[in-house]
């Protein structure tokens, strides 16, 4: 039988060892989880992702399409994928900001693709070639209106290929845009990975399962049926607020039932959408949680605090939004304090902490100075926190 | 991708009666939105007659529009239909048509959804020459946010934006689509229903891109503000100003000015056309993979 | 990861977690030196990451090109302390050298940089361009046969798995000459291009 991921195993350099660019990885990921369509517009850090796919879509009957602009790229996703079509699009933060409004059109015509951005240092043009996690809040809610979100973050080259692949099924599975974030090191980094560890990750609700029966055939009424062009029910697909015919309504208890239904068909399914890894579990006094690049400097100042003596819990999320509820505050009741250091000001420090401040204190460690923070900064402000806490 | 596909074309009832156009209409969608003496609905049905005409599938064909007036033909068309966003349709229906080549693609625009915030869309699905029909109602104004000025509005003219008269000058569509690349550009009028009818049959029929501009009448917004005011007074003077390409040929620009120079304005037939040619280009990289 | 293969005798293949630098000016290729490493590194069964940084100019601006290798997953992929520093250009050594270990290598062109910083570290100061017209007559060939020197001074890669990064990693026709190149940087004598330390 053919393996699902042959196109990661074509990057073999020797037996079972693979060095791939973290851009790649992802367009690899892409392409094995199905992608037959990608539309997108170049963009410092995350062109190669676009160029791969310009490469190897045709090979596989798929349709690469380079566009006008992000605003056309992200479109034409969507109606490919209106069409039954998997589609996919990458950029960073400019073009970021472009899609923003095709993706609640997304959002609410519940057309299943996926956004991966690569950041990079904002606002604006910022600095295309640094490292940044400064779009957190964006992918949350740079939309307009009241949306769901689904948005996943890598911090590896394994992460590209797996969070794309996880991205894609999440997508099909609950109709809806899902965002990846990546940042300027992530996506150019080269690393070694075995593609064993492509298999899976920790989920509330058990392991993540890659296979294409993820997506199970009869949905529950809380997704709602594909609005698919060309299946002999000509639907009509609107941004308007509608019905369950397609059409558009005013009616107010209709509306905001169907807002509802958006919500819920995320919210409802947190213990399978949080994937996260946590390590030193109920060891620690005080906890790291992090994501992206940052996750990375986390895992890394575990293992010197523990040299230092300071016993740490590290809480690495992979999805970030829907926000994982219920693995925060189970990690609030355990430890003294959270530490959540972010290439940013404290985005996501923010969300964690009206999530944790009934059980702990949080504090945000942020730097964007377009330099990743090192896990000696973090030990550092750990033993500072811990001796402050204990003096106090 | 469609390759390989069932193409399970839908199963109409053979009917001894001839079909009217409300075999494409959700008619339990009526009443619609447009305004009395509006011409959207005229031009609707000259698409409509069009695609009777050519016995369009209505699981074969989707119609993409945007945001506007226009644009809310499709919330009563009986095809695929999609009402995107402003601007976008043809960026939508670039997707459509890419990923399903076998569908017959129609995209209903508006003169501000098409040529202000969708004219980067045009230009470059002109270029492309990829097979879809644009239509682009041309009422000259905003009508559905309660007539702004529009790039059609023309010199002189009055909006709500432009109270003092509009100083800024229009697009000729026509010629702007055909330096774009657009291989089928013509011009009709909510007046010319018949000429109207097809000049869209026969660009729904051209393999490549079409654009039809449809000159119509927006009495509500936009005849309020600019002479000829009233429905009727408006198609007259369409019929007026309305002359054909052949006549407009030996005219002088003084002539010409302010006349609409409608029928077949450009067609090109020796451009290859998008899906055709990444088909192709398919063919060409799975040989050289099987050698 | 599976059994190591045998490496190079030297100081830097025994070391479990090991930062290397390449830095130089856009156009000397110095990228691509970290990426051939970090295929080495891959074949020889460790852990790598590699990332770079380099200025807007595709010529002339800084360039560098870091790579870690490790015998267990690595979790920070930057520089934290450097084992071995090669500089191609002297606003290299001077940028970098702050960042080596004092038990680590500075391997620097000495046509480039004629007043090498002082430092703990073991130096070694090569004429690489000069070598490479020698070798193969022409200085595109210097990154290739640098990092023979530096395979060949540190054992921060095998021989073997190197041949085979280079090999599928220099443009078509080139092979043979950038070989040449590899084998010239791999035999040079340590005893001979050492400079003492300060």
């Amino acid at each position: 039988m053919e393996l699902w991921y042959t196109h990661l195993m074509r990057e073999t350099i020797d037996q079972d060892s693979l060095l791939v660019q973290g851009n790649r990885a992802c367009a690899l990921g892409a392409l094995d989880a199905g992608v037959r369509f990608f539309a997108g517009y170049p963009i410092t850090p995350s062109s190669e992702i676009m160029e791969v796919m310009a490469r190897e879509l045709p090979a596989v009957g798929g349709v690469f399409m380079q566009m006008e602009d992000e605003i056309a790229s992200i479109c034409a996703c969507i109606g490919a994928s209106l069409t039954g079509e998997i589609s996919m699009t990458a950029t960073s933060g400019p073009g970021f900001s472009l899609m923003q409004e095709a993706i609640g059109y997304a959002i609410m015509a519940e057309a299943p693709t996926v956004i991966v951005n690569v950041m990079r240092m904002g606002p604006s043009t910022g600095r295309p070639t640094t490292p940044s996690q400064g779009d957190v809040m964006q992918a949350r809610w740079g939309t307009h209106g009241d949306h769901p979100a689904i948005v996943l973050a890598a911090s590896n080259v394994a992460d590209m290929y797996r969070l794309t692949i996880a991205a894609v099924r999440f997508a099909q599975r609950f109709r809806m845009p899902v965002i990846v974030l990546a940042d300027e090191i992530v996506g150019h980094m080269r690393e070694s990975f075995s593609p064993e560890i492509a298999g899976r990750y920790r989920l509330t609700s058990g392991d993540f399962d890659f296979t294409e029966t993820y997506i199970h055939p009869e949905m529950v009424r809380e997704v709602h049926p594909p609005h698919e062009l060309g299946t002999l029910i000509h639907p009509h697909v609107t941004g308007l607020i509608h019905d369950e015919t397609g059409f558009p309504t005013n009616d107010p208890k209709k509306s905001e039932q169907f807002l509802r239904e958006l919500h819920d068909k995320v919210v409802h399914h947190r213990g399978e959408l949080c994937l996260y890894d946590v390590k030193n579990v109920g060891k620690g006094r005080v906890a790291v949680v992090a994501y992206g690049s940052c996750a990375r400097s986390a895992r890394a100042a575990l293992k010197l605090a523990e040299q230092e003596g300071i016993p740490v819990e590290v809480l690495h999320l992979y999805t970030l939004f829907p926000l994982p509820v219920e693995i925060i505050q189970e990690l609030a009741r355990r430890v003294e304090f959270i530490l959540i250091p972010e290439l940013n000001l404290g985005q996501y420090a923010r969300e964690v902490r009206r999530l944790a401040e009934n059980w702990t204190t949080v504090v945000s460690m942020g730097r964007i100075d377009g330099n990743l923070i090192t896990p000696r900064d973090i030990v550092d402000r750990l033993a500072e926190l811990v001796g402050k806490y204990e003096s106090a | 991708m469609a390759e390989g596909e069932s193409s399970v074309a839908e199963q109409e009832p053979s009917v001894a009666e001839p079909r009217t156009i409300d075999h494409y209409l959700h008619t339990d969608r009526f009443p619609h939105i447009w305004c009395p003496g509006c011409g959207l609905g005229t031009v609707t049905a000259a698409f409509l007659r069009a695609a009777l005409e050519l016995g369009l599938e209505k699981d074969r064909t989707v119609v993409v529009a945007g945001i506007g007036c226009s644009s809310r033909a499709v919330g009563y068309l009986d095809f695929g239909t999609v009402h995107s966003i402003h601007g976008r349709a043809l960026a939508f229906a670039t997707g459509i048509k890419m990923a399903h080549p076998e569908f017959t693609v129609i995209v209903l625009t508006g003169d501000g959804d098409g040529a202000a915030i969708g004219g980067n869309h045009l230009i470059h699905a002109c270029r492309r020459n990829l097979d879809i029909t644009t239509i682009l109602f041309n009422n000259n104004t905003y009508g559905m946010t309660g007539g702004q000025a529009s790039p059609q509005t023309g010199m002189g003219g009055y909006a709500t934006t432009a109270p003092f008269g509009f100083d800024e000058p229009s697009f000729d569509l026509c010629r702007l689509a055909e330096a774009a690349g657009a291989t089928y550009v013509a011009r009709g009028t909510s007046y010319g229903v018949r000429q109207l009818q097809k000049l869209i049959r026969d660009g729904i029929t051209h393999p490549g891109f079409s654009f039809i501009e449809a000159v119509t009448q927006c009495p509500t917004e936009y005849g309020k503000r600019n002479p000829p005011k009233g429905p009727v007074q408006m198609l007259e003077n369409l019929k007026e100003k309305a002359i054909s390409r052949k006549k407009a040929e030996g005219m002088t620009p003084e002539e010409l000015e302010g006349r609409i120079v409608t029928g077949l304005l450009h067609r090109d037939e020796s451009v290859p056309e998008l899906t055709a040619s990444y088909a192709r280009m398919l063919e060409r990289i799975r040989k050289s993979a099987d050698e | 990861m599976s059994e190591a293969p045998a490496m190079t005798d030297g100081l830097l293949s025994s070391r479990p977690y090991v930062e290397v630098r390449f830095g130089g000016s856009g156009g000397q290729g110095v990228i691509l030196m970290g990426v051939i490493l970090a295929v080495a590194g891959t074949r020889d069964r460790r852990h790598v990451v590699q990332t770079q940084s380099y200025g807007p100019e595709a010529r002339g601006g800084y360039s560098r090109s870091d790579v870690v290798l490790a015998n267990a997953p690595i979790d920070y992929p930057q520089i934290q302390g450097l084992d071995l520093l090669v500089a191609l250009s002297a606003e290299a050594a001077r940028k970098y050298a702050g960042s080596l270990r004092r038990d680590g290598f500075f391997i620097f062109d000495s046509d480039e940089i004629t007043s090498p910083p002082p430092m703990d570290a073991n130096s070694y100061g090569i004429p690489f361009t000069r070598l490479a017209v020698e070798t193969t007559g022409r200085t595109q060939t210097t990154n290739i046969l640098a990092l023979g020197a530096v395979a060949g001074l540190t054992g921060v890669v095998s021989v073997a798995s190197l041949e085979k990064a280079v090999l599928s990693m220099v443009p078509k026709g080139t092979e043979e000459m950038n070989l040449n190149a590899l084998r010239r940087g791999l035999a040079l004598l340590p005893e001979e291009w050492k400079r003492p330390s300060i």
